[in-house]
């Protein structure tokens, strides 16, 4: 898969793809090898090609805070700002799975009331655990997954009533 | 000694000086504002005071809320800091008439130092030398240029309560200096509610070099040698270093008398710091006398294994000074870098926000004074000093080597902070050969951009975050506190 990322006025389109225990990415036709374990909330330990870093991470809005070697970066998804963009307009009531992966709970059911940000689904995809949250105020109409279920990228894993209309 | 302190200050340096306290089983009072009530040194302290809103004009210069502070959680004494009402004689006053100790100097010495032309002439009557001044220009046009033309150009206008480079101008040419001190006098007028100004010769590339001295009250005064503080922005320093690349020992016998001298006349006591200019020929000049602890005295704490801090507790409870002028010895090399939430990009701007991760270096010879934690909203009304960083090795190339490690580890986001510019500072050839001078940034770093040398690493870290959490769902604030314990359980989970 390719993830656009944007820091300042550079574009940075990586593609990912699981590797092992870990990841090849390409940036600019670049690879690198990948391996990246989260020790606490905020720091990675991650190694490109053997060699170790220790990154500290942070998200502000839609804003993903990187700080390396007394550097810092402030990147924004391109590809997840519209996504995120449109959701915030229409309001998609259908949350789908970002990528292929693996179901591991489902957090809710019908007739449940969610608050903005509350966790539906973990999905795990490219190894990684996904929390997907409600993006405002909602009643669940439906959950078409079960625990330990495979899924396809794009497939719907939950049914919402919005409260009321995304005001943006 | 003291029961309980309250400390007039907030940031970096409250907790330093409780640090202090505590040390010596003395309970601290905290003072802040209503923007301050979550700030950590207000946590770190044994009571606390709310003192008023968040402008600082409310609360940490309301001199009369401090000291119903002081007196309602029974404190002896207060403990100002540095900034806000450190040298503010009436607070010196308001404090020893409110039955408490000031622990600084006296009241009259603080006045004394900061009238400038007064401070230029007592310490020039002590045979300190100071630059050629017109110290009360005429203010009619011809006359004001007549004076300016007997002094000589390049000539620097000075505000006579200044300080912080306000109210400063520097004028090359006959035609700039109407314009000049018009203006100067508006910024001084503003900042100070003092007109007043005064016309210096000035000295081009100097280094900033002063001397840390300490007094007690029975006439004993000792210095803790020289730092140099020549790497400054808008007039504020933001490295410091001891001992001075450019001070050797005989240079440092005469600068270090003179500062005793400065002291001497004005009855100092307590910790002090004489500010010198240090010109390319070798020689010096007086510039002011800053009557409080300074932000940079960690550096000296570290060659000299003094406790600055301790000692102006020990000085102001009536203690004699235990430290000849032979039993200090400086040993190694010490260098500061200020942390500010600045942007050095967006000519060193302020840049408040809240602290969304935060990981402090360790190690040998490393010292984090900070003011900060993970969570904190840096607050956008006072100093945007967030921390110090502070190393000490056996020689200068060790310990500049040392911070560009330390720095390296150092990991502050959710503001924009000068992290990434030190580093740069640090590494350029100038800086390496300890060629420092005031104007070292502007002429070296005309236009910064940013240090980017790690983006590809960085965009992959942040297409791992994407990975884990497509949606942004905020992190909770995150602080690391050691960085060999987390590498420890990274190595667990590859096992």
């Amino acid at each position: 898969m390719r993830l656009h990322l944007r820091h300042k006025q550079q574009h940075f389109a990586v593609d990912v793809e699981p590797v092992g225990t870990g990841y090849r990415m390409v940036i600019d036709g670049v690879p690198y090898a990948v391996e990246a374990h989260l020790t606490d909330g905020g720091t990675l330990a991650l190694i490109v090609d053997g060699r170790h870093f220790q990154i500290g991470l942070a998200r502000k809005g839609r804003e993903r805070l990187v700080a390396i070697n007394g550097e810092t970066y402030t990147f924004v998804s391109e590809a997840g700002a519209t996504a995120a963009h449109s959701m915030a307009i229409v309001a998609p009531p259908e949350i789908v799975a970002p990528m292929p992966g693996k179901v591991l709970k489902v957090l809710v059911h019908p007739g449940d009331h969610v608050a903005a940000g509350d966790g539906l689904v973990i999905l795990e995809a490219m190894k990684m655990e996904n929390r997907l949250i409600a993006d405002s105020a909602a009643t669940v109409v439906e959950a078409r997954v079960t625990d330990g279920q495979m899924v396809e990228g794009g497939q719907v894993l939950v049914v919402l009533s919005y409260d009321k209309p995304e005001a943006s | 000694m003291f029961h309980r302190i309250l400390i007039a200050n907030r940031g970096e340096i409250a907790i330093r000086v409780m640090r202090a306290c505590r040390e010596a089983g003395i309970e601290t009072v905290a003072v802040y504002s209503e923007a301050d009530a979550r700030a950590p040194h207000v946590a770190g302290a044994d009571h606390a005071v709310c003192i008023g809103p968040p402008p600082s004009r409310e609360s940490y210069l309301n001199i009369t809320r401090i000291v119903d502070a002081a007196r309602s959680t029974h404190a002896d004494a207060v403990h100002p800091g540095y900034g806000f009402l450190a040298e503010n004689a009436a607070f010196a006053r308001a404090v020893e008439e409110g039955g408490l100790v000031f622990i600084g100097p006296s009241a009259d010495a603080i006045a004394a130092m900061g009238d400038k032309p007064l401070a230029r002439r007592t310490v020039a009557a002590a045979g300190v030398p100071v630059a050629p001044a017109d110290e009360d220009p005429p203010r009619e046009p011809a006359q004001l240029t007549a004076a300016a033309r007997r002094l000589g150009y390049p000539l620097l206008i000075k505000a006579a309560a200044g300080g912080g480079g306000k109210g400063m101008r520097i004028v090359r040419s006959e035609a700039d200096l109407p314009d000049a001190f018009a203006a100067a006098a508006r910024e001084a007028l503003g900042a100070f509610g003092d007109d007043r100004l005064f016309l210096e010769r000035y000295i081009e590339r100097p280094r900033h070099v002063e001397v840390q001295i300490l007094a007690d009250h029975h006439g004993h005064t000792v210095h803790l040698g020289e730092r140099e503080c020549s790497v400054q922005r808008r007039h504020q320093k933001i490295i410091e270093e001891t001992p001075s690349p450019a001070v050797d020992p005989a240079l440092r016998t005469q600068m270090t008398d003179a500062a005793i001298a400065v002291a001497r006349t004005v009855g100092y006591r307590n910790a002090g710091t004489v500010e010198f200019l240090l010109a390319p020929d070798g020689r010096f000049y007086f510039l002011e006398m800053n009557t409080r602890l300074q932000v940079e005295h960690p550096i000296t704490e570290l060659v000299t294994g003094v406790d600055i801090v301790q000692a102006q507790l020990r000085i102001a409870a009536g203690e004699r000074l235990w430290l000849r002028q032979t039993d200090i010895v400086s040993r190694g090399h010490a260098i500061e870098c200020r942390i500010c939430a600045e942007d050095p990009a967006q000519q060193f701007l302020p840049s408040p926000g809240t602290i969304l991760h935060l990981r402090e270096p360790q190690g040998p010879g490393i010292r984090v004074d900070s003011g900060i934690a993970a969570g904190f909203e840096v607050p956008l009304h006072y100093d945007p000093l967030l921390a110090k960083l502070i190393v000490w090795a056996e020689t200068r190339e060790a310990a500049r080597r040392r911070m560009i490690a330390a720095l390296r580890n150092y990991a502050i986001l959710g503001c924009t902070t000068g992290i990434p510019f030190s580093l740069d500072v640090l590494e350029h050839p100038a800086f390496v050969h300890g060629d420092t001078h005031t104007h070292f940034i502007g002429d070296h770093f005309p236009t910064w951009l940013g240090r980017e040398t790690h983006r590809n690493i960085a965009a992959i870290a942040a297409a791992i975050d994407l990975l884990r959490a497509p949606h942004a769902t905020p992190h909770e604030p995150t602080q690391s506190t050691s960085p060999w314990a987390t590498l420890g359980s990274w190595r667990l989970g590859q096992s």
